[in-house]
């Protein structure tokens, strides 16, 4: 009898350690694309187009569906990396191409997420440059003890929390949901180029080039093969499709209830904390501080990381973090110049803050029609055998990325032509 | 000494100048210590054509055809040939001799007693800046600092190639059957443990299928937790159940609990009685437990024994060296009486019984015991390996240091030690 009880919940938790093997993947890396930038350029669409940019959210959970879906499906058939299989398919040449847009995107989101560390300390009175030292030191430190990968997920908890507060805030602010609903489905386009440049932002923060990079690496580390590709689909579509996205609408509500809604708009993380006020009133700052915290510091420990990795591995040097110095030193030398040139950037006295994380989201939607580019090519590998993307999947990837790819032409010739 | 990414590309003409086409790749049979090139493919105007590497003379700057190109007969790549730029360029590679896998950035080819021969892998910076032409151009600003670029090639016949074959899928699995990882087999298990987490799923079950079992088995010890669960799914079930009948029982159990139940039911159907339930008694403790990590492998002498009894018993079973630290005294029902230590059995008189010379006080813990509080005793009382007992007082197992020493370092040790070995 006392066998029977016990074996119960002992069996139950071995189901679910089978199931968490392999689930996981696309839920970390959907907690991770909400990072700093995400939150601010969420709140920015929210509050200056109100519903206007909420389409754009479902058109992007179905490209990010896809896209993560035609990476993990590389990595299951091929246990490999994006940056290796770049390498091995194209060559040197542009691989190195590949790898300079790829930690060219990262500078960008690592620069926004020390912005974003900033501007969430600076809400209580913390100098920039001080906390620039801080998370810098944080994340150093957690790294070299090899403590982040478990850290990480109080990160994760306080970001899902910060998540709830949104969707609590917004529904307290009785907001329209039927016309929320509606802008859901029915774009209203506004002609202008701010509107143009928030779409590229929303796009840039939901779809990024290490997102792709990341799924990848994660899904091959953990030695999962072609006949997971069942439960690594389901993870992407609730992690990517579902969760990402769910979050990014609240916020989008939110912030277009208690914002847009009263002529406000977002020069500061004040500003933006506003979007918690119906929730919690005068603690918003309080608790807007502490998401975008726990948020810029997940992100911190994810981008250099997974920057370092990608290079390392297209060009075959030693990367990891059981490596000593001398052993990997491209490895640590490219996460040392991240962290180092990222935290002295944002100390740059009167640097815009939430204009800094905006526009680094431009800059990887600008750069991720190339990295797709190089995605695509490879999905069609005879090397993948049955995981090569059929024919749903290989059109729609290739409407996404030419999509993504007008977009950025668009972006940067109307760009050339306003000076 | 041509580099290949020097020759590729090169124009080929045919006797009367006339270019015909470019050098796309050369073939390689990969046996013997440097294989010769036998096979040049060229890329004409027409696609492809496969000749036989003598019929090229190579002249500065390009190659010139013995021959026409329409009267150069077509040859056949046999099915065991490796096309240098397209299986092994950019292709990851075992390097047996630091034993870790890295990636190719050019392919050294050398004369030798008038054949050209692939004799080394270039996997340093020389080989990557030589890929995009900035070789040179790197070799004299390095120069200016009154240093040197530093080379790093492989020799040839340290090389064991992964990769084969990319256009091939149907054919995949038993081409790659065919590249014999004879040298990988020479390698410490913890070794290719390391090289093996590298590798494609295709590539680790080649392996594995290949390794003898032993060598098999205590490799997939030393594989990171969740990569082994992968391994063993995939790899057919006979060999499986091989591998983890060799497998250190604690170790197989440990494995097995990170498999879905029906696989694991079948897995264990398929082991040998004895191993399989040793395995079973292990797989009914929570696997952060004493009794999840200890062995069920265990010297237990009878009380009634005497010293030269216990060591005949010893010489019968041959038990592993570190289940021979301690050996235990049970009664009857197998309950555990106390402990004595080789030493101790051999220096007692031989008509001694072993309830006698055995220290009755005994420290023990029960199976449910945290293996964390389990290392700190190991720890605290300096021992080399700690009795598991079950509710009634019976020995049920063991505990042995290395069982637990991971949890007493730091994380990232047990990789970055392997390092410092010398090899």
């Amino acid at each position: 009898m006392t066998v029977a009880l016990r074996s119960v919940p002992l069996r139950v938790r071995r189901q679910l350690r089978t199931f968490l093997l392999v689930l996981g993947p696309g839920l970390v890396t959907a907690f991770a694309d909400n990072d700093a930038g995400g939150i601010t350029t969420y709140s920015l669409a929210g509050a200056q187009f109100g519903f206007g940019l909420m389409w754009v959210l479902l058109v992007t959970a179905i490209a990010l569906v896809v896209t993560q879906e035609l990476g993990a499906r590389l990595a299951l058939a091929t246990g490999q990396g994006l940056a290796g299989l770049i390498r091995e398919r194209f060559g040197v040449r542009w691989t190195a191409f590949a790898v300079f847009t790829m930690l060219v995107a990262n500078l960008g989101t690592t620069v926004a997420e020390f912005a974003g560390v900033a501007a969430a300390l600076g809400l209580f009175g913390v100098p920039r440059d001080l906390s620039a030292a801080l998370s810098a030191a944080i994340v150093v430190l957690l790294l070299a003890r090899g403590s982040f990968s478990r850290i990480q997920y109080a990160f994760v908890a306080i970001g899902a929390g910060v998540s709830i507060a949104y969707a609590v805030s917004a529904s307290l602010a009785g907001p329209d949901w039927g016309r929320a609903a509606r802008a859901l489905v029915v774009p209203e386009i506004t002609w202008t180029g701010a509107y143009f440049l928030t779409l590229v932002g929303v796009v840039g923060t939901t779809i990024t080039p290490w997102g792709q990079a990341l799924i990848q690496s994660y899904v091959a580390d953990k030695g999962l093969g072609p006949r997971d590709l069942v439960p690594v689909r389901i993870d992407v579509a609730l992690g990517s499709g579902l969760f990402t996205n769910l979050v990014a609408a609240f916020i989008i509500v939110a912030c277009a209830v208690t914002i847009w809604a009263n002529g406000g708009t977002i020069r500061d993380a004040a500003d933006a904390a506003r979007a918690l006020g119906p929730l919690v009133g005068p603690s918003a700052t309080t608790l807007f501080a502490i998401g975008l915290f726990a948020a810029a510091l997940l992100g911190l420990g994810t981008v250099p990381l997974s920057s370092a990795y990608f290079a390392c591995e297209a060009f075959g040097w030693e990367a990891g973090l059981h490596w000593r110095w001398r052993e990997a030193p491209v490895f640590y030398g490219l996460l040392t110049f991240f962290v180092a040139a990222a935290g002295l950037f944002v100390v740059i006295p009167g640097l815009p803050l939430i204009d800094v994380m905006f526009l680094a989201q431009v800059l990887n939607g600008l750069l991720l029609p190339i990295i797709l580019i190089f995605v695509m090519l490879l999905s069609r590998e005879p090397r993948l055998g049955a995981l090569r993307s059929g024919r749903v999947l290989y059109p729609l990837g290739w409407a996404i990325t030419g999509l993504a790819a007008v977009m950025s032409i668009t972006f940067v010739v109307s760009q050339l032509f306003a000076f | 000494m041509p580099y290949l990414s020097e020759i590729q590309h090169r124009r080929v003409i045919e006797p009367n100048g006339n270019e015909v086409g470019k050098l796309a790749d050369i073939a390689v049979v990969p046996q013997g210590q440097f294989p010769a090139a036998q096979w040049a493919i060229l890329s004409t105007p027409s696609g492809e054509k496969v000749v036989r590497w003598d019929d090229l003379a190579q002249e500065i700057g390009h190659f010139r055809l013995r021959n026409r190109l329409e009267t150069t007969p077509d040859a056949q790549l046999p099915a065991e040939a490796l096309r240098l730029a397209r299986d092994l360029l950019d292709k990851q590679i075992v390097d047996t001799h630091g034993a870790k896998v890295v990636r190719v950035n050019d392919l050294q080819l050398s004369d030798v007693d008038g054949q050209l021969r692939l004799v080394g892998a270039d996997v340093g910076l020389r080989g990557l800046l030589r890929r995009v032409g900035a070789e040179s151009v790197a070799e004299r600003v390095v120069g200016l600092a009154g240093r040197q670029l530093p080379r790093g090639i492989i020799p040839w016949h340290l090389v064991e190639p992964l990769e084969s074959k990319n256009d091939a899928p149907a054919k995949t699995a038993a081409v790659r059957l065919t590249i014999p990882h004879a040298k990988l087999a020479l390698l410490h298990p913890a070794d290719i443990a390391d090289i093996v987490e590298e590798m494609t799923a295709d590539e680790r079950i080649a392996v594995f299928q290949q390794l003898d079992i032993e060598t098999a088995a205590e490799a997939l010890q030393e594989v990171e937790p969740e990569m082994q669960a992968a391994i063993v799914s995939d790899l057919p079930e006979e060999r499986a159940a091989d591998i983890l009948e060799e497998m250190d029982p604690d170790e197989a159990a440990d494995l097995l609990q990170d498999l879905p139940e029906e696989r694991r039911d079948e897995l264990v159907e398929l082991m040998e009685k004895e191993e399989a339930k040793d395995v079973e008694e292990l797989l009914a403790h929570s696997e952060d437990s004493a009794g999840g990590i200890m062995t069920t492998d265990v010297v237990a002498l009878p009380r009634g024994l005497t010293a030269a009894q216990a060591i005949d018993e010893l010489r019968v079973k041959k038990p592993d060296p570190q289940l021979t630290y301690y050996l235990y005294v049970v009664d009857g029902e197998g309950k555990l009486e106390g402990v004595l230590s080789l030493r101790d059995l051999v220096v007692a008189p031989p008509e001694t019984k072993v309830s006698e010379i055995m220290d009755p006080h005994v420290l023990k813990v029960a199976a449910e015991t945290p293996k964390e509080d389990v290392a700190a005793l190991i720890a605290k009382y300096d021992l080399l390996a700690l009795p598991v007992v079950d509710a009634r007082g019976r020995l049920r197992g063991t505990v042995t240091v290395d069982d637990v020493v991971e949890l007493m370092l730091p994380r990232g040790w047990k990789k970055r030690s392997g390092r410092a070995i010398a090899r």
